[in-house]
């Protein structure tokens, strides 16, 4: 059974941006508050589109916002 | 809780008990159903509840969202599509059922109630998905 995961950094950065809420983010990205909630949890893994899209919200990377952990286990909410 | 999945419990919560009220009683009762229209007047009942309760709970929650605009995002697309496509084929199977395999021993209302439970199953089947799907969403949805 594959054990990759995804892991990212959205709700770090968005405490980093001002505290930015859910809600703003995922207006800005097209994405309602639930899934970015989901997104910090683990819980779904975005579409290359929207990952880049966050990516560009907070001026990073995608590599900075998104990890590939291959065989490793899931840290949801990879911020905290 | 996402608006969409607060939509397919209602759709669940309306839906399901009327009609399994109605298989029931077609099931277990049928003497209490003996003409046209008393079978008839059954049905509409039960459809008629089913459209109150759902229409009901879509005005209270347009109320409750009066504030935000609803806005249907990639995974509220994602969790749709997996769960409409299973729904697919429950309802495939129970056309298959009545068009092709009861018209050669059946006939009449158990034809039509047939019809009718493989169209609530179906759709029982994609809105339990869906409400599912928000609980525990496969982390790769695409």
């Amino acid at each position: 059974m594959p054990t990759e995961s995804l892991t990212n950094e959205v709700r770090l950065l968005r405490f980093l941006a001002q505290d930015m809420t859910q809600a703003e983010l995922g207006k800005r990205v097209g994405l309602t508050r639930q899934t970015i909630a989901a997104i910090e949890q683990g819980r779904y893994s975005p579409s290359l589109e929207v990952a880049f899209r966050i990516a560009d919200v907070f001026g990073k990377r995608l590599d900075e916002v998104f990890h590939w952990n291959p065989g490793g286990v899931a840290e949801a909410g990879g911020a905290e | 809780m996402s608006p969409f999945e607060k939509r397919a419990w209602l759709a669940l919560w309306s839906q399901c008990p009327p009609y399994l009220v109605y298989f029931l009683i077609q099931a277990e009762c049928p003497m209490w159903l003996t003409t046209f229209l008393q079978r008839i007047a059954c049905l509409a009942i039960v459809a008629g509840v089913h459209a109150i309760a759902y229409v009901t709970g879509l005005l209270v929650m347009k109320w409750q969202e009066r504030a935000e605009p609803l806005l249907l995002d990639e995974r509220d697309r994602a969790i749709d599509g997996r769960a409409t496509r299973t729904a697919y084929f429950v309802m495939l199977a129970g056309m298959i059922v009545v068009g092709v395999v009861m018209p050669f021993s059946d006939t009449g209302w158990k034809i039509t109630n047939t019809a009718l439970f493989a169209i609530v199953l179906a759709e029982t089947v994609r809105y339990a998905l869906i409400a599912m799907g928000y609980r525990r969403t496969p982390r790769l949805a695409h």
